[in-house]
């Protein structure tokens, strides 16, 4: 028989770890613990504000408080940069945010998330617009009433545009007089790019490759699409938005302005999109153009900048780009991007969203304004890392330093080609964007792989846009 | 005449004692249990919180629709039709059980032979040197090592076709043919992953008795011979743990295909959890996305279950 009892050693034993572990518990316990509430700016009455990291460093991020400050010194500030490698990447980890009850109360978007957020989570800002007219008034006079018509969705502005990038085409300077060739004017053709690239390929040798560029939804395949005139998505205008248009802008530049874009019905299929794919096929084919590759043209800079690429599109963010990667101002230069059957191009453009969930919209609507101020932007965008939205800022004295020397390009694009318009991006960007990808990788892969590939994106982009987001 | 045993009688045979009446554990057992139990409390609690609930929440979320902004609708199994119907999932599970039979496959093949090298007559601080070069990928972030590999397989600025050029071999499309980029998708995992295995197979060569060795010499066992009869099946045990991680990891693999090629071109590289986060991020169908989740967690216990059915056979303990 085994004796169940205890015996008193053990008991001694089994107080002493009991003791133990209840003072280390209780030390435990009595430890100051980080908790949410200990990240600073949450729940202490601070204004947040979410930005993409990359695009917004530490300078302007200081530059962005300490200006508000001065101007609001009541309202506290928090400025908290979300590291992304994209848009997608960025909206993705502010809609956690979203779902886990910490939502900013704004949000820097782009026109990728502008109607996903405008439908879902943001805010019309009509009323405060409406409101301070008389103050807004010289930024609207400053800002192409495109890039407004850009932040509207079903006739109510959601944003006020600070920042934007149209696709206009690079040029390699000594890749240009390596082949003999002449820079273009701006009214140059398809033809004339094709001819361009064929005397680039015969002067480069067999390590280089005359045309660049990057599936993505900005400046893959689209800008090729906007200029045969025909796009992904069926586009046409939302009613409404007079109030805006008959508020700040001229009868001659608010004509044919709506309330925003629509994007519709797939058009994968059309004769015009297969042309451009084709087109780009035979350009793969004959060896002018590399097989695109998805990411966010990071890679590009190096290959541009040491001249084993001739052209690629790309918008005012790479007079930045290329400065801090060492080009001297001479070393490129920019134009538009060929006519087709037209010359319309497209851009991205950026500004702050207000969230529903905010409590402070009036706070909110005071940060806007003043990120979208002449000196705020004269500071925020110094380096020349994007297109300011206001036209002022474009002068010969923000590009002496790193070029490029048609950089009234950046701007003019917009009125010198006044159907200019964004990328198509509907509620349902994220899906249409990866459809579009994943079927340009397959399209491209040979010529006769155009037509089975843009049959199934439609069928892709048609289930995608059935979807409610 | 036959001899034959007579066998003694039952009451010759000695008697069988009787089992000892059941007795409830010494006081000594208890108190190791309370002990075991107390040091294991953290960790259960750990894997309760971080492990079961999650499983338990993914289960519960793909019988939902829910896109994060709205509240969840109750959706019952049709979240698990629209997978099934889904060609993109589809292909993901085909892409990902390919990746994993090569990935693992050449994993272990490329393991055992650098163990099987090493193991055999170097100088130990040679040995050191190579178990630390080749176990270091595995410690650095496969996202970095798959940005620096996009460079070098780029088809047409990359260091490796610019490499090939040299002897004459035009430039491969690495990551832009639907055909060779699932290769170059197993290749970089590999050579980022393969330490592991490596290290597992050192560990478990140095366990082998030299006598046994010995014993197969003495037989005339040699070389390719020696190690498919003696090293092979008394590695088995250390076999069979580096491929069920190894298949249990590259049914996750997620970095390396998602930075190379985005699950590109076409859906060729597209793995299920590149789907999940796909739909759960970017799409915000968060109830699709939990039930591929979930159907990945059973092909990974059916996987995982078959092993271990399998290794009673294959599977060799000294």
């Amino acid at each position: 028989m085994t004796d169940s009892h205890l015996t008193r050693r053990a008991l001694l034993r089994y107080g002493a770890y009991g003791a133990g572990a209840a003072a280390l518990a209780g030390t435990a316990a009595s430890w100051d613990r980080l908790t949410g509430a200990d990240i600073p700016g949450r729940d202490d009455g601070s204004l947040v504000v979410a930005t993409l990291g990359p695009a917004y460093g530490p300078e302007a991020i200081r530059t962005l408080r300490e200006g508000f400050a001065e101007l609001h010194p009541d309202i506290k500030l928090r400025i908290n940069a979300v590291q992304a490698v994209d848009w997608s990447d960025f909206f993705a980890k502010i809609l956690t945010q979203v779902a886990a009850g910490t939502a900013p109360d704004l949000v820097y978007v782009a026109t990728e998330g502008v109607q996903l957020f405008a439908q879902r989570l943001g805010v019309a800002l009509d009323k405060w617009v409406k409101r301070d007219a008389a103050e807004l008034k010289e930024y609207f006079t400053d800002v192409h009433p495109s890039l407004v018509e850009s932040m509207m969705y079903e006739g109510s502005l959601y944003q006020l545009p600070v920042e934007f990038n149209a696709a206009d085409m690079y040029f390699n300077r000594q890749v240009l007089r390596r082949a003999g060739a002449d820079f273009p004017p701006a009214d140059w053709t398809r033809d004339d790019f094709t001819a361009l690239l064929r005397d680039m390929k015969r002067s480069g040798g067999s390590r280089f490759t005359p045309y660049f560029w990057t599936n993505r939804l900005w400046g893959g395949v689209v800008p090729w699409l906007f200029a045969n005139d025909t796009n992904l998505l069926a586009e046409s205008k939302a009613p409404g938005g007079d109030w805006l248009w008959n508020g700040f802008y001229p009868t001659a530049q608010r004509k044919g302005r709506g309330g925003g874009f629509r994007w519709t019905t797939p058009q994968a299929s059309h004769d015009r999109v297969e042309e451009v794919y084709d087109y780009l096929a035979s350009l793969i084919q004959d060896g002018l153009c590399t097989r695109p590759e998805g990411g966010n043209g990071q890679n590009l800079i190096g290959v541009f900048s040491t001249g084993r690429v001739g052209v690629t599109p790309a918008g005012g963010f790479w007079a930045g780009g290329l400065h801090l990667a060492g080009m001297e101002r001479d070393g490129f230069d920019v134009q538009y991007f060929p006519r087709w059957r037209t010359q319309r191009m497209q851009y991205g453009a950026a500004g702050y969203a207000l969230l529903r969930t905010s409590t402070m919209q009036d706070e909110a609507w005071e940060f806007i304004k003043y990120a979208a101020r002449k000196d705020t932007l004269e500071r925020l965008f110094a380096t020349n890392q994007t297109t300011p939205a206001r036209r002022s800022l474009l002068t010969a004295g923000r590009y002496a330093k790193t070029g490029p020397a048609h950089w009234p390009v950046f701007y003019d694009t917009l009125d010198r080609f006044p159907d200019t318009g964004p990328i198509p991006a509907p509620p349902q960007v994220a899906e249409v964007e990866q459809v579009l990808l994943k079927h340009t990788g397959t399209a491209l892969a040979s010529a006769r792989s155009v037509r089975p590939a843009l049959r199934r994106m439609q069928g892709d982009l048609e289930k995608a846009m059935e979807r409610d987001v | 005449m036959t001899n034959t045993r007579i066998p003694p009688a039952r009451a010759e045979r000695p008697a069988v004692r009787a089992a000892p009446a059941p007795q409830g554990p010494s006081a000594r057992d208890r108190g190791t249990r309370l002990l075991a139990t107390l040091f294991l409390t953290p960790t259960i609690v750990g894997i309760v919180i971080f492990t079961v609930v999650p499983i338990v929440g993914s289960v519960i979320l793909s019988l939902f629709h829910w896109n994060v902004i709205d509240s969840p609708s109750y959706a019952g199994l049709s979240n698990y039709g629209e997978v099934f119907g889904d060609e993109t999932v589809l292909v993901s599970f085909r892409n990902t059980l390919v990746f994993m039979v090569f990935a693992v496959a050449l994993q272990l093949l490329v393991a055992l032979a650098l163990a099987l090298t090493i193991n055999g007559r170097m100088p130990v601080w040679l040995r050191s040197v190579f178990r630390s070069a080749f176990f270091f990928p595995l410690v650095l972030s496969a996202a970095s090592i798959s940005v620096v590999m996009k460079y070098l397989f780029n088809q047409d600025f990359g260091v490796i076709n610019w490499a090939l050029g040299f002897v004459g071999i035009a430039p491969v499309p690495w990551l832009t043919s639907e055909n060779a980029a699932m290769a170059t998708v197993v290749l970089v995992y590999v050579w980022q992953q393969f330490g592991f295995s490596f290290l597992l197979f050192v560990g478990g060569l140095n366990n082998i008795p030299k006598e046994i060795h010995e014993a197969a010499a003495l037989d005339g066992a040699t070389g390719l011979r020696k190690h498919l009869t003696v090293t092979l099946p008394l590695l088995s045990p250390t076999l069979l743990v580096a491929s069920v991680v190894g298949i249990i990891n590259a049914l996750q693999v997620f970095e390396q295909p998602y930075v190379l090629t985005n699950g590109g071109p076409g859906d060729s590289t597209r793995t299920v959890v590149m789907v999940i986060y796909e739909t759960a991020f970017e799409q915000l169908r968060f109830g699709e996305a939990s039930a591929v989740g979930v159907l990945l967690f059973v092909l990974i216990m059916a996987v995982t279950a078959l092993q271990f059915r399998l290794s009673r056979r294959f599977v060799h303990y000294q």
